[in-house]
């Protein structure tokens, strides 16, 4: 244990490893802190550069930029009233009511001091559930694999705050797009049309580029350009963040308990862990009433939720190589590259580089608050750029970081592809989270799949018989049903219409 | 590009139709009861299902409307459009440009060279995106060689060099 622990010290004290966290620090606070580049495309642009750098390098880089992207998607959501990143929508609006009443500095505050918390929180979570998730892990056969990918891709559907068919429908298309190439059960070029260029696959990250990336300077197309942000002095941010701490210490763990499990849940991630638990601190509050005119109790409890569970999507990726969400589908991609192949032994056979990860979460979270403040003190200059100057670089490393993927102009065709693809599905209601879920997952849940029924002689009996196989299958089914629930609930008893949505 | 249900469910039967389709073509695997045809099979009709559900507007209520989030203090943040000239038909078209630029890196790349077809990339967007020349023209300058140093140079991605190669 000390042995190892030694070890992952001697693995992330290298200036490789230190220049390059601090780097994809600052890139992380500053992408998360510009509307509308999400935390998740602050990551998938990062993988490019992960190719050049040693293993625990590259999983540094993306660890702290998509920690500090997300604490950062709070800087414009409490001055703008426009959420950085999707993960703080569920509070901007009370943040920006702080704002409002003069309380800018501790709303920021309380988004910093409670994302360290919530991050770290969330770490050692991923610290205590994976050894002993690993033991359980060695024991799953391809029967329990189906049915945990199939469990991560109906909540990546629940996740999507739309509707259920048609997040099922996105789900659908990201799973075709697997199809796509010769890795299949049979090795015979499927869906390629005689393209050469389609016999490997679709690669997931130029996808997720062209998703999230190339679909947003489209859109910036047509919006009108985010107002400037009015510069401000800032008083001190830290202070009174310590009294809160105390104050709302119950809401704070509460917070950090449900972004841990739901970052756990494979699919799920940090956006659902901001409103669940907004939601919730509303529905436990002494003063609900509050709640929409500026109160820091939802803030506190959402802002440790969604960091929380950050660190703790990386459980079921590196466990079953099963994205915790959207961020973390990017880091099994990353992980892969580098021979850190996710599966339980990695927790045996590559112990160090695992305390070498952990350590590196402590270290972001620790390292947010001082480079998180003076994020908030710069927030208002870098603001000042104007989208016109932004976007053209953003396209620019699109090109050629989808390029620098494969080495091929293909690369580049995929990511205006799915930006086209990513563009339309939004404007009609589709969520491309879910179907960027199934692009990643999709050769896993087919071979899962196909392997399950060559063992089962084509019989569906098997697929409940084991244990394990059967509580999965029942939650598999279960997130299918919710939806069909949550209906029936409100036509029984459309008074509470409300409170269903929020869940 | 909102498109009314019906027309986007239609397109998803017809697509889960053609895949469930293509997978049943497929060969199997000699031997086997399942191959690779059972997956696109799967996905196929179950997403012509969602296709078919989707135009019925079953589970149209779960949708939340977009909300336009009004600012206060005079900042209007839902201001109209400027450029009310441009408000025609073509002016939903804008959106394509990102994609067709990213088409044209790929057939000019070689030909033209990194740099040239980058500046052409960020002056398109940076003016696209109203931007004057005083900033687009700078930005075309200079941002094409801090990428080609980030990537090129230190990263050694093969970018190119194409008509006016790099000074390093």
């Amino acid at each position: 244990m000390l042995k190892t622990l030694l070890e992952a010290f001697a693995l992330i004290s290298t200036w490789e490893v230190v220049i390059a966290m601090f780097a994809a620090s600052v890139y992380g606070l500053v992408i998360g802190s510009l509307p509308g580049l999400s935390a998740t495309m602050a990551t998938a642009l990062l993988v490019p550069v992960t190719f050049y750098l040693s293993p625990i390098a590259a999983i540094a880089t993306i660890v702290a930029a998509s920690s500090m992207a997300i604490f950062s998607g709070d800087i414009p959501g409490a001055l703008l009233r426009i959420p950085g990143t999707p993960a703080s929508a569920a509070y901007a609006d009370e943040a920006y009511a702080m704002t409002r009443k003069g309380q800018a500095e501790l709303a920021l505050g309380a988004g910093v001091w409670f994302s360290a918390v919530g991050g770290i929180a969330g770490v050692l979570s991923l610290m205590i559930l994976a050894p002993p998730l690993a033991e359980v892990a060695l024991s799953f056969s391809t029967f329990e694999y189906f049915w945990l990918a199939l469990l991560g891709l109906m909540c990546a559907t629940l996740v999507a705050r739309s509707s259920p068919v048609k997040a099922i429908a996105g789900m659908f298309l990201g799973l075709l797009v697997s199809c796509i190439g010769i890795e299949n059960p049979g090795g015979v070029p499927r869906f390629t049309f005689g393209i050469t260029d389609l016999f490997g696959g679709i690669e997931p990250i130029p996808a997720l580029v062209g998703v999230f990336a190339v679909a947003q300077v489209m859109r910036a197309m047509l919006t009108p350009e985010p107002p400037p942000l009015p510069r401000r002095k800032f008083g001190s941010i830290m202070a009174g963040q310590w009294m809160l701490t105390k104050k709302y210490h119950w809401q704070m763990t509460r917070g950090n308990i449900v972004g841990i499990i739901i970052g756990v849940l494979p699919g799920a991630g940090a956006d659902m862990a901001a409103w669940v638990s907004y939601a919730m601190s509303k529905r436990f509050s002494k003063e609900p009433e509050k709640f929409g005119t500026g109160h820091v109790e939802g803030l506190v409890e959402a802002g440790a939720s969604n960091n929380a569970s950050i660190a703790s999507g990386w459980v079921p990726s590196l466990l079953f190589g099963i994205p915790g969400d959207t961020i973390a589908a990017i880091a099994i991609g990353v992980l892969y590259m580098k021979g850190l192949n996710p599966g339980p032994t990695l927790f045996t056979e590559k112990a160090s580089s695992m305390y070498a990860i952990y350590l590196m979460f402590i270290i972001a979270n620790i390292l947010m608050i001082p480079l998180g403040i003076a994020m908030i003190r710069v927030a208002a200059y870098i603001l000042l750029a104007p989208r016109s100057a932004i976007m053209p670089i953003i396209m620019l490393c699109c090109a050629v970081g989808s390029f620098a993927i494969g080495n091929n102009m293909f690369g580049v065709v995929t990511v205006a592809a799915f930006g086209v693809i990513g563009y339309v599905m939004e404007a009609n209601g589709y969520p491309v989270a879910a179907m960027v879920l199934g692009i990643v997952m999709g050769t896993m849940v087919e071979q899962a799949f196909v392997t399950s029924l060559i063992k089962s002689d084509g019989s569906i009996l098997p697929f409940f018989e084991r244990p394990g196989a059967a509580i999965l299958a029942a939650m598999a089914i279960g997130a299918l049903l919710w939806p069909v629930m949550v209906w029936v609930w409100r036509k029984v008893k459309p008074a509470q219409a409300a409170v269903a949505t929020g869940g | 590009m909102r498109l009314p249900d019906s027309v986007t469910g239609s397109f998803l039967v017809v697509l889960g139709a053609a895949s469930a389709y293509g997978g049943w073509l497929l060969p199997p695997v000699p031997g086997q009861p399942v191959g690779p045809n059972v997956f696109p099979l799967v996905i196929g009709i179950g997403l012509a299902l969602c296709g078919l559900a989707i135009v019925f507007g079953i589970g149209h209520t779960f949708e939340e409307e977009e909300e336009l989030i009004p600012l206060e203090d005079g900042l209007a943040a839902v201001a109209p459009p400027p450029q009310g000239k441009l408000q025609g038909k073509l002016y939903g078209l804008r959106a394509l440009l990102p994609p067709a630029l990213l088409l044209f890196y790929v057939v000019a790349a070689d030909r033209l060279g990194f740099i040239i077809t980058a500046a052409i990339i960020v002056y398109v967007t940076s003016t696209a995106l109203g931007a004057k020349w005083k900033l687009a023209l700078p930005l075309a300058a200079l941002s094409p060689f801090a990428i080609h140093l980030i990537f090129g140079k230190l990263l050694r991605v093969p970018l190119p060099a194409g008509l006016l190669p790099t000074p390093w």
